[in-house]
């Protein structure tokens, strides 16, 4: 069952394009320029419910602009959506009663009061029954150790525990749908970990369905097995987070270390298309090639057969390499 | 009676933060007070009763009684306006309104209830105490039904100024400029402290159509000053605010429509 239908999604903005220097700013007074931004431009996906699905993309590709109709504070200037049966817009009032958003970048929660207050608020706006509260509260605070933090004011948390907080507002009301926007921004290691870690908890022992975007792609390979790619507004790749290794003109690596000098010539010569050889040191060679054109067994069998190997190793592409190369080239 | 408990527990949670830094709520309560009492000032040196012995027609006690009858509305208002004064800029700017956006409650109670301006109240008893005063000055008595009207106008006042800002915040949606156009309403305010004929036609025509703060104290006081040219306009006061209200509340419903939120 789809949790959530896009068809044809998009969002345009008028941007206002302020001159340079005072006289500019004079004239921006009387006569401004304006030119139209597609920053969302016709996309279309659904998720399955209990999905962990990653959703990355450059700066500025319409990732949070997508995050944002989703969760109903953007209108959309045209195409479908449909949450939970919800048109999150439209429908915002009920709808976000049945989801969870986390900004990384900015919390929800109160600033000046204590985190529990921020939360029993939470509890009334949200119509929790007392009872369910008090045994979620309880579940949250244990699983994200809260328990310190709860009589702090937000203002006076470190980074990583207003996160940590933040994720447990965004929890509190029971929600289906968690939408995550870069919700381990600036967190250290151990942090990051133990949110990966509370992240997949939810995800399988609670079956909530979960939209994370993020720039960490350690994080998505951990966590995620579908991604959507998204860049300048277009989705580029949306599928098994396995295949992207798979798609045409991804390259696979061969290093060979030689016992005697490498014989990089001979080698070249040996093959036509697909293959690229660098020389790493004296008698070390980089091979780089397109699994498409010539099999891993093709090569190596080529490779060995005359020559003396001291080393071998076969290298898949860093997931951080290809997400960049899709980016930079597209999808071929 | 859901939605008031609701906004009983944002008003309590406001409560807490501010008592956080409780040092200067009293010195700025006192302060309130005086602003408030500033204008009274004017009044009395300017119609002494000697030189001046009435504007147009209007007499020192006649003109006292409104200006206090101003402070009550303006007073409501100003306790639920400050998050009105900063909008564009915290909210739009700042990109809060998102947070707004998340919550399933209407989205302009959350901005009217998540901040207050206490030290406002202070008013809404400088207000009374002028009324009262002026009132025996012109030997007004007050029946059950008087002060059932004197509360339904502070009402509809406060209505009406609320209404009138939050339509130009609703403005802020679509142009994002940090200070807006509300400056120079704010200062309008004063214009509906003083009965309306003092002003000339064009301005009259303005505060009882366009910008309506003549409804806010002028037109409903006129029901204890018997002056009964004003009736209509008097007892059309709660009908200006519902109309006024309906106003900005489809200015805000397509003001949200527009909201683009910030980068990132």
């Amino acid at each position: 069952m789809s949790v959530i239908e896009v068809e044809n999604l998009s969002k345009e903005f008028r941007v206002f394009s302020r001159r340079e220097g005072v006289g500019g700013a004079f004239r921006d007074l009387f006569q401004r320029e304006y030119r139209t931004l597609k920053a969302v431009d016709e996309i279309s996906f659904s998720v399955e419910k209990g999905e962990l699905l990653g959703y990355i993309g450059p700066n500025g590709a319409g990732k949070s602009t997508s995050i944002k109709m989703l969760t109903g504070i953007l209108k959309p200037t045209g195409g479908k959506m449909e949450v939970l049966g919800y048109h999150p817009f439209r429908d915002r009032k009920a709808y976000t009663k049945h989801i969870g958003v986390v900004f990384g970048q900015r919390t929800q929660l109160w600033w000046d009061i204590a985190v529990i207050e921020s939360f029993s608020l939470l509890s009334r706006i949200y119509e929790i029954p007392k009872d369910e509260y008090k045994e979620r509260l309880g579940k949250l605070t244990e699983i994200l150790d809260l328990k310190e933090l709860l009589h702090t004011p937000v203002r006076k948390l470190s980074l990583g525990q207003r996160l940590r907080c933040d994720l447990a507002s965004s929890l509190i009301h029971d929600p289906k749908v968690l939408f995550l926007d870069e919700p381990t921004i600036g967190l250290d290691a151990v942090a990051k970990d133990s949110m990966r870690s509370f992240l997949r908890t939810i995800n399988r022992d609670f079956g909530v369905t979960i939209i994370l975007t993020t720039h960490d792609l350690k994080e998505i390979e951990e966590l995620c097995r579908r991604i959507i790619v998204i860049d300048h507004g277009h989705i580029i790749y949306d599928g098994d987070l396995k295949n992207i290794r798979k798609l045409p003109g991804m390259c696979k690596q061969v290093s060979v270390e030689f016992v005697a000098a490498a014989p990089l010539e001979e080698l070249s010569s040996k093959f036509t298309t697909g293959v690229k050889f660098t020389q790493e040191s004296e008698r070390s060679v980089v091979v780089d090639y397109d699994p498409e054109k010539i099999s891993t067994v093709e090569l190596v069998k080529n490779v060995l057969t005359g020559y003396e190997i001291a080393d071998l190793k076969i290298t898949e592409p860093d997931i951080e390499e290809i997400v960049m190369k899709i980016y930079r080239d597209g999808v071929a | 009676m859901k939605a008031f408990r609701l906004y009983s527990a944002y008003f309590a949670q406001f409560l807490k933060s501010r008592l956080a830094y409780k040092g200067d709520f009293i010195a700025s309560l006192i302060g309130t007070a005086f602003i408030g009492a500033g204008g009274l000032l004017f009044i009395v040196f300017l119609i002494d009763g000697e030189s001046v012995k009435a504007i147009k027609g209007w007499t020192r006690s006649e003109v006292l009684f409104i200006y206090g009858y101003s402070l009550l509305a303006t007073a409501i208002f100003s306790t639920l306006a400050p998050n009105l004064y900063n909008f564009a800029d915290r909210y739009i700017i700042q990109g809060e309104f998102d947070r707004v956006l998340l919550r399933p409650l209407n989205s302009l109670c959350q901005v009217l209830f998540e901040s207050f301006n206490l030290e406002s109240l202070a008013n809404i008893f400088v207000g009374l105490g002028v009324v009262l005063y002026a009132g025996g000055q012109l030997g007004i008595t007050l029946s059950v039904i008087d002060v059932v009207w004197l509360l339904v106008s502070a009402l509809s006042g406060a209505v009406i100024l609320l209404s009138v800002f939050v339509f130009l915040c609703s403005l802020s949606f679509h142009w994002e400029d940090k200070v807006g156009i509300a400056p120079p309403f704010y200062n309008m305010i004063n214009f509906g402290r003083y009965p309306l004929p003092i002003f000339n036609n064009l301005i009259q025509f303005v505060l009882s159509w366009v910008v309506p703060f003549g409804f806010v104290a002028f037109y409903p006081a006129t029901h204890f000053l018997g002056r009964e040219e004003f009736r209509a306009y008097c007892y059309g006061t709660p009908l200006m605010a519902l109309a006024c209200l309906m106003v900005a509340s489809v200015g805000w419903q397509f003001g949200v429509s527009r909201y683009s939120s910030t980068g990132n």
